[in-house]
């Protein structure tokens, strides 16, 4: 008795465990059979064009992706825009957070400095790509300033919002204790906009890489923006979509990142939908 | 009618307070608003919704400021929040990324009633008040995980842990089903110490829309008349202490809560047809 119970318990837990797995893999084939009409549709259409430089089969890029990845290129281009992005995104952070911390909780810091803002905001980051040539060249600092700068105004506007949208209730609840301003900024107001903040991040991520390639195709001597540009200027289709698709990939894959690092974090936000 | 029993702790003098909107004509939420408080009294304020309750308690937490008369505890002028009065919320007001024991010790460990205490005494006074409240044993689970009753054994313990000289609820069971809130009523009791003689209790300030409740809990009842909000009628409440289920099926008990809905019932009418 006092051994089978545990060691039924052990059980149980490896069938739930292998349950969770069936289903994720049940979950995985609907994926691949909702791609598999997407594949087929493509592999039609190239196959009616017939001109692999327009639009190579589905199998020709495959075989690209395996054959660069068997190089070790397509993995050192992506290292390298993953870099360039966290980078970005660190130093966006470093600027965005405080700056939106100011700005949402002195009235007087957010009416200066918002119209700068409003102003600088619709600009996209690759309206600055030739201006950024003559002041930085090519190399890192070309695609990071660009990176940076798309993914600082949603840090920044989901800052602003997080903190003004914190639960009053909560600050009073501080203050009735007669804890100190600053204390409530760094005890009750930066926690509690913790979960817009990152939401904020995830948008900021979407952001600095959506402009990765028009950051690399002309600003870069490596990275998956410079190696599309590079295959194009050969004409090899198939290595340009591998690169496109890497894009995709890794991008999706940061997201998840993000949302696992706010689930971390703010386990309270995502664990439970009714706020206490 | 409403008899004061010991020294005055909290006095409201002619209190009024307006609401000033942009564009509009003032709201005139309270108005000449005068009302005493002694120490170690339960005081409860009922009223119908909107009769500015809520207004009254969060002058009296200085997290309002009169716009007319003055609110004063022992004889000082109330102008901001402070630890000797603390608050409860009807919503909570439970952080959400502190855990039981976190959101108790939250004012010990930040604020002024934890000053000059070793870190080990504010822990076992964080365990006395999660005690005290009956929820040992959850001391590291999140808000969140907790239900409306525990989350506001939550909120009185994290209230009790600062120790304030006054205690101000506002609505703190409105939000609770039936079952729950008469049990949390006979607790608040118990954890208020209705055995104590009066002199050791701490001065309760509690708002309430449901009559009964109110009379099971408080020494007087104050009823307020809605728009603009004014005291209508002090009522002693003598029914004797500790008070328990018996006092629920009192005679007197039903006869005081009557003559209350009697006062109030033609302004909660008027409420819910305007």
């Amino acid at each position: 008795m006092a051994t089978g119970a545990p060691a039924a318990r052990a059980n149980d837990r490896i069938a739930i465990g292998v349950l969770r797995h069936l289903r994720g893999a049940a979950a995985f084939f609907v994926y691949l059979r909702t791609m598999l009409a997407f594949f087929v549709v493509w592999a039609i259409i190239a196959w009616w064009t017939s001109n692999s430089v327009l639009l190579p089969s589905p199998l020709a890029v495959f075989a690209a992706i395996g054959q660069l990845a068997a190089d070790l290129e397509l993995f050192f281009h992506a290292g390298i825009s993953f870099a360039r992005m966290v980078g970005s995104l660190m130093i966006g952070a470093l600027l965005a957070i405080p700056l939106g911390l100011a700005m949402g909780l002195s009235r007087t810091v957010g009416e200066v400095v918002d119209p700068t803002i409003e102003v600088l905001r619709p600009i996209s980051g690759i309206a600055w790509i030739p201006l950024a040539l003559f002041i930085f060249g090519i190399g890192n600092a070309l695609p990071l300033f660009i990176m940076t700068y798309a993914g600082f105004f949603p840090i920044l506007l989901g800052t602003i919002a997080g903190v003004r949208g914190v639960d009053r209730r909560l600050i009073d609840a501080a203050r009735t204790m007669g804890i100190p301003q600053r204390t409530i900024v760094t005890r009750v107001v930066i926690p509690a906009a913790l979960p817009s903040l990152m939401v904020a991040l995830r948008l900021g991520v979407a952001a600095s890489w959506t402009a990765v390639v028009a950051a690399e195709l002309i600003g870069a001597p490596s990275g998956l923006g410079y190696a599309v540009e590079w295959y194009r200027e050969l004409l090899a289709t198939p290595q340009v979509m591998a690169f496109i698709a890497m894009i995709g990939v890794l991008g999706y894959l940061c997201d998840l990142g993000v949302r696992a690092l706010a689930r971390l974090f703010t386990p309270w936000a995502s664990d439970a939908r009714s706020a206490p | 009618m409403g008899t004061i029993n010991g020294s005055i702790k909290l006095r409201l003098a002619h209190v009024g307070k307006r609401f000033d909107a942009a564009g509009r004509a003032a709201t005139v939420a309270v108005d000449d608003f005068t009302l005493d408080v002694a120490q170690g009294e339960f005081l409860v304020i009922v009223g119908p919704s909107g009769c500015g309750k809520t207004t009254v308690l969060n002058m009296l937490a200085g997290l309002d400021r009169p716009s007319a008369g003055s609110v004063t505890l022992d004889g000082r002028e109330i102008t901001r929040p402070g630890p000797a009065r603390g608050v409860m919320f009807q919503d909570y007001a439970l952080f959400p990324w502190q855990n039981v024991r976190g959101n108790v010790g939250f004012g010990l460990k930040h604020g002024p009633a934890g000053a000059g205490l070793a870190s080990d005494a504010r822990a076992r006074r964080v365990q006395d008040c999660i005690d005290l409240v009956g929820l040992n044993g959850a001391e590291d689970k999140y808000p969140h995980q907790l239900s409306g009753g525990m989350r506001q054994r939550v909120a009185l313990a994290r209230l009790m842990a600062n120790e304030p000289e006054v205690l101000l609820m506002d609505e703190p069971l409105a939000a609770l089903d039936a079952q729950t809130r008469l049990i949390l009523q006979d607790e608040l009791l118990r954890i208020w110490g209705q055995d104590r003689a009066q002199s050791s209790r701490r001065t309760v300030v509690f708002i309430t829309h449901a009559i009964d409740e109110a009379v099971f809990l408080a020494d007087r009842v104050a009823v307020m008349t809605t728009r603009p909000g004014r005291l209508k009628a002090l009522i002693d409440v003598p029914l004797a202490r500790p008070r328990n289920d018996a006092t629920r099926a009192s005679a007197e008990f039903q006869a005081l809560s009557q003559h209350i809905w009697s006062l109030i019932r033609d302004e909660a009418y008027r409420a819910t047809v305007t």
